[in-house]
């Protein structure tokens, strides 16, 4: 296979998912080209995923946005075997999960995988720091280092001092936050994220993809992330898969997304969002190559918003230098892309 | 504009549905009044002919003497039923013996301090007097028995409950099989239960304790599936993605959260247990219950009260004590409790040790006779209050002869019986259909067959007359608390504790103002059943949703237009619930009062169990009350059904 796909972690071919009695003829008017509601009404089986593909790389985000019942919570639990495809393969660090049996899957997930769920998934009847230390317990870890583990993570969410309430005790956001150190908890290689943060607050939505951008920086992981929310989309993501019916509609980074929507389906999302706002500088910077770097330009940071960036550019000729954490500059911003952006934006 | 064409077909579908209801309803009743005037007019049927009767109690009469001869010499005892009678009588002795070990005072000191743990202080002290006051009344002994049958028969319906539940929740064949099954031996009073086991093993603790954990055993079963089942799916999810096996995911998250619902199960389990073993008095189990039917049968109602008080002290105990524990939080109370736990098990031990197990003579105290004269007193006094024909006496006399016993002239004479099995005949097709029709026509066949038909028209009319008394005093209190919160809450003690206490002891009150005789049995029953009645039509009415009550009354809709145009009409489901299940307590209780004269299979059944010779008879009386029971359950949740409005689209 090609290089890109070496490293790939997370591998989906032409997986397909019909709930109900009659898979086969499901699948063949949907191949036939059949709208959902056609094919349930003639089989009484929906084809909630159709002929998915796709790769993500090792420490990717991959999102997935989609509306509601576009398929999108059916191809996770997919992924993550929660329910067997109907056809397809999936292969997860190198181990087809298809071909895994009862053993080697939990296997699986003890060793590589974890998931942050829509409505969290909280045990109610176990206190926050025994939530946390569930993957553990469960793969043998005595009682007293898995409390220790389960604390330094909740450390790690922002939640000390919480270990010894229940769930129920704590906010959403709060919850989610214990969710979220739960699936760490196990050092996972993937994670999966089935709309984590739907159920909360716009404001507490915010903070808490903001942290998870950060983690991410630190940790590195695969991240394959569902959402209905365009804007967290186009935030979170390395790459965007926009789902429609049961398919891929396209699958791009949030630029080229933006500046290219394959059909009037994705349009229908572009139009609406504030690129300013959501494009970062590090998504449109052109690469230093070598380039003399003048003293004068402006610089920002690679996170900052196109927004901020410019009125820095318009009623300059030169680029704005785009610099990572430590103030080195790592690429250059122009006026002409930025404007190309928001031009296509509004067309 | 499409909702106006939308709108036009489901109207005219309601309308129609509503229009062929009345229609069946009406078509219903003419032909039950057309089948009864058609028998009488130009037959000459009349009760059920005798000749008819197949003679069942014959060979149950033989097969018992078959098996009292053969107990100690064929296999079927030898291998299978005496090591099962031995285990068990084993095991009753050896818990007996271990609760006589420990000194008196630590049973008062542990519900003390247990109950002060689950439900608080007042409660804890409360417990702590009242254990006490059955050492006082010298009834410390018997208690034993009671408890000891109490703690095997509860111990083993866990032990099989609980797994059961499980099977059932993971298998949908088992829940097939399983469920009808719990149906079917919740519907049945629990006094039948005892005719089939002493049949087999003769009378004692082993039958009274097997048909004690058949009776008890359906709500730990059905609610630990129903735990099991609402379980939610994301934690189980959750779970499995840990990589956790089966096992581990129903141990760490399906149990621990099924644990409420578990434990409600087995409180429930514990009171029909507790109803039960008190019963089991009837065929010689033995303890309190022993005591009650005694002093009962002579008429000894101060001594009745005590043991009946006993009983209740017991009930109550137990019955707080298994509803606290899955809440109990006994918040800054917990350390000096945890304290308390240990030093009355220390005290417990030593006590033990130095043998203080028997409760002092020097604190007896009896008020038997309190309530002795008290008795006397109403007899003298109520009864005919200044013979002025105004009292109980009276009153019964009134009832009997102008309810009951017309009723039963009616039920199985004056109807003749082919017209009465017309009527459960077109009941049944009317309420659901042709199945419901013929089963209940085989049923009332049947009972005719077992040479039942009279006496089961006697219960039937004494559950008639009972039933409607309830309703007419249950639903207007439970229209009543559903709109005042106030009542509500100060009749919820009342109503819980009338619950609680087992259906034999209410008898006891009840006969010391009217004596024996129908009268108290049906009384009795009332007073058993109006908790249900009040409970139901309570619930029904709160379930109206509060848009629909603010629809009505911003039409206008006076109170009791609202109540009888829209609350009641919402509630008939809810309140059809009520009828089915005031009619079966009805029914177990007129059973039960079979002992203090109350006629009808009651007292044939009563007769079979303490008389060898009327085995055959029982057996043939219980079967009758359970087909009865089937028949009036089957039919009130057809109706239920057909009250219900039609299921959204
Ligand atoms: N267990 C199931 N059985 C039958 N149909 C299902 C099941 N789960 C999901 N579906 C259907 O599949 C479609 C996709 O659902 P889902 O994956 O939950 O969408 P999303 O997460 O994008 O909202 C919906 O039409 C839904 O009704
Ligand atoms: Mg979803």
């Amino acid at each position: 296979m090609d290089t890109p796909n070496e490293t790939a972690q997370v591998r989906v071919e032409g997986v397909w998912k019909v709930f109900g009695r009659k898979p086969r003829e499901a699948k063949e008017m949907a191949e036939a080209g059949s709208t959902r509601e056609e094919i349930q009404t003639a089989t009484g089986s929906v084809v909630a995923v159709r002929d998915v593909s796709f790769h993500v790389a090792t420490g990717e985000t991959f999102v997935v946005m989609g509306l509601s019942g576009s398929g999108k919570s059916t191809l996770i639990r997919c992924v993550s075997h929660l329910v067997a495809p109907t056809e397809g393969t999936v292969e997860l660090c190198g181990t087809e999960l298809t071909q895994a049996d009862g053993a080697k899957l939990r296997e699986l997930r003890r060793q590589k995988m974890a998931m942050v769920f829509q409505h969290f998934g909280l045990f109610p009847h176990r206190k926050v720091v025994d939530n946390v230390a569930y993957g553990l317990e469960v793969q043998g870890v005595d009682r007293h280092d898995r409390q220790d583990r389960a604390r330094e993570l909740l450390d790690t969410v922002g939640l000390e001092g919480w270990g010894d309430h229940y769930p129920q005790q704590l906010s959403g956001g709060m919850q989610q936050r214990v969710g979220l150190a739960r699936a760490l908890a196990v050092d996972p290689e993937v994670l999966f994220f089935d709309e984590p943060f739907s159920a909360l607050d716009p404001l507490i939505r915010r903070d808490m993809q903001d942290e998870l951008i950060d983690l991410q920086m630190k940790l590195q992981r695969t991240l394959v992330f569902i959402t209905h929310d365009f804007a967290e989309a186009l935030k979170l993501a390395d790459r965007i898969a926009i789902m429609n019916d049961g398919a891929f509609v396209q699958v791009g980074t949030p630029v080229e997304i933006l500046t290219s929507p394959a059909d009037d389906y994705v349009r229908a999302f572009t139009q609406d969002a504030p690129v300013a706002k959501v494009l970062q500088a590090c998504s449109l910077m052109k690469p230093l190559d070598g380039r003399a770097i003048d003293p004068e330009w402006h610089r920002v940071s690679s996170t900052t918003p196109l927004e901020v960036a410019l009125p820095h550019l318009l009623g300059s000729i030169n680029p704005v230098l785009v610099c990572d954490e430590h103030n080195t500059p790592v690429g250059l911003l122009h006026g002409d892309d930025v404007a190309r952006v928001i031009s296509e934006n509004q067309q | 504009m499409t909702s106006v064409t939308d709108a036009r077909p489901t109207e005219r579908v309601l309308r129609t549905a509503s229009d062929s209801r009345v229609a069946r309803f009406v078509l219903a009743v003419s032909t039950i009044v057309v089948l009864v005037l058609v028998f009488r007019l130009f037959t000459n049927f009349g009760v059920f002919p005798e000749s008819w009767d197949i003679g069942l109690a014959d060979p149950i009469d033989r097969a018992r003497r078959w098996l009292i001869n053969n107990q100690t010499s064929h296999w079927l005892y030898t291998v299978f039923l005496n090591p099962i009678t031995d285990a068990i009588d084993w095991a009753i002795r050896r818990l007996e013996s271990i609760l006589r070990w420990f000194p008196w005072y630590s049973y008062p000191l542990f519900t003390g301090v247990g109950l002060w743990w689950t439900r608080g202080r007042v409660a804890g002290a409360l417990g702590l007097a009242s254990v006490t006051l059955i050492g006082v009344i010298d009834l410390w002994e018997e208690s034993f028995a009671t408890l000891a049958l109490m703690g095997v028969s509860v111990l083993i319906s866990m032990v099989i409950g609980i797994p059961l539940g499980i099977a059932a929740w993971r298998s949908d064949a088992v829940a097939r099989v399983i469920r009808p099954s719990l149906d079917a031996m919740q519907t049945m009073p629990g006094f039948v239960y005892l005719i089939p086991f002493v049949l087999l093993f003769g009378v004692g603790r082993v039958p009274a304790l097997i048909s004690t954990v058949i009776f008890a055993l359906a709500p730990v079963v059905r609610l630990t599936e129903v735990g099991l089942r609402t379980v939610p799916q994301v934690t189980v999810e959750a779970s499995e993605m840990f990589g956790a096996t089966e096992r581990q995911t129903l141990r760490l998250v399906r149990l621990p959260q099924a644990r409420p619902a578990i434990f409600a199960g087995m409180n429930q389990t514990t009171m029909l247990a507790m109803s039960m073993v008190v019963i089991a008095a009837f065929i010689g189990a033995g303890g309190l219950g022993q005591v009650v039917l005694r002093a009962m049968q002579s008429i000894e109602v101060g001594k009745a009260s005590e043991a009946g008080i006993a009983i209740v002290i017991m009930a109550i105990v137990l019955d707080r004590f298994s509803t606290g524990i899955a809440t109990a939080d006994p918040g800054r109370d917990a350390a000096t409790i945890r304290w308390l736990g240990v030093g009355v098990s220390a005290l417990a031990v030593v006590g033990g040790l130095l043998g203080h197990n028997a409760f002092p003579e020097s604190l007896n105290w009896q008020f038997a006779p309190y309530v002795d004269d008290a008795t006397d007193w109403a007899r003298d006094n109520l009864y005919d209050i200044g013979g002025s024909g105004i009292g109980t006496g009276p009153f019964s006399d009134f009832v009997t002869l102008e309810f009951v016993t017309p009723l039963r002239e009616l039920l199985s004479a004056d109807i003749p019986w082919p017209a009465m099995i017309g009527i459960g005949f077109v009941l049944g097709l009317w309420a659901r259909g042709i199945r419901l029709a013929i089963g209940i026509g085989a049923a009332l066949f049947a009972i005719g067959f077992l040479g039942m038909w009279a006496l089961s028209m006697d219960t039937l009319a004494q559950t008639i007359v009972g039933v409607a008394i309830t309703l007419a005093i249950g639903v207007p209190v439970g229209i009543l608390t559903a709109h005042n919160d106030l009542l509500r809450t100060a009749l919820k003690p009342v109503l819980d504790f009338f619950q609680t206490i087992p259906s034999f002891v209410l008898l006891v009150p009840v006969i010391t103002l009217f004596h024996v005789g129908r009268i108290p049995g049906i009384i009795a029953s009332v007073i058993y059943a109006l908790p249900a009645a009040v409970h139901y039509t309570d619930l029904g009415l709160r379930r109206v949703p509060a848009e629909i009550h603010e629809a009505a009354e911003s039409f206008g809709a006076t109170r009791g237009q609202r109540l009888r145009r829209v609350e009641m009409p919402l509630a008939a489901p809810e309140l059809m619930v009520a009828v089915n299940q005031v009619i079966m307590l009805i029914l177990a209780m007129v059973v039960i009062a079979g002992l203090v004269g109350g006629g009808g299979l009651g007292l044939e059944a009563v007769r079979g169990l303490r008389r060898s010779d009327a085995v055959g008879r029982g057996f043939e009386a219980g079967i009758a009350i359970v087909l009865l029971a089937s028949i009036l359950d089957r039919l009130t949740r057809a109706i239920a059904d057909r009250l219900r409005p039609p299921a959204a689209v």
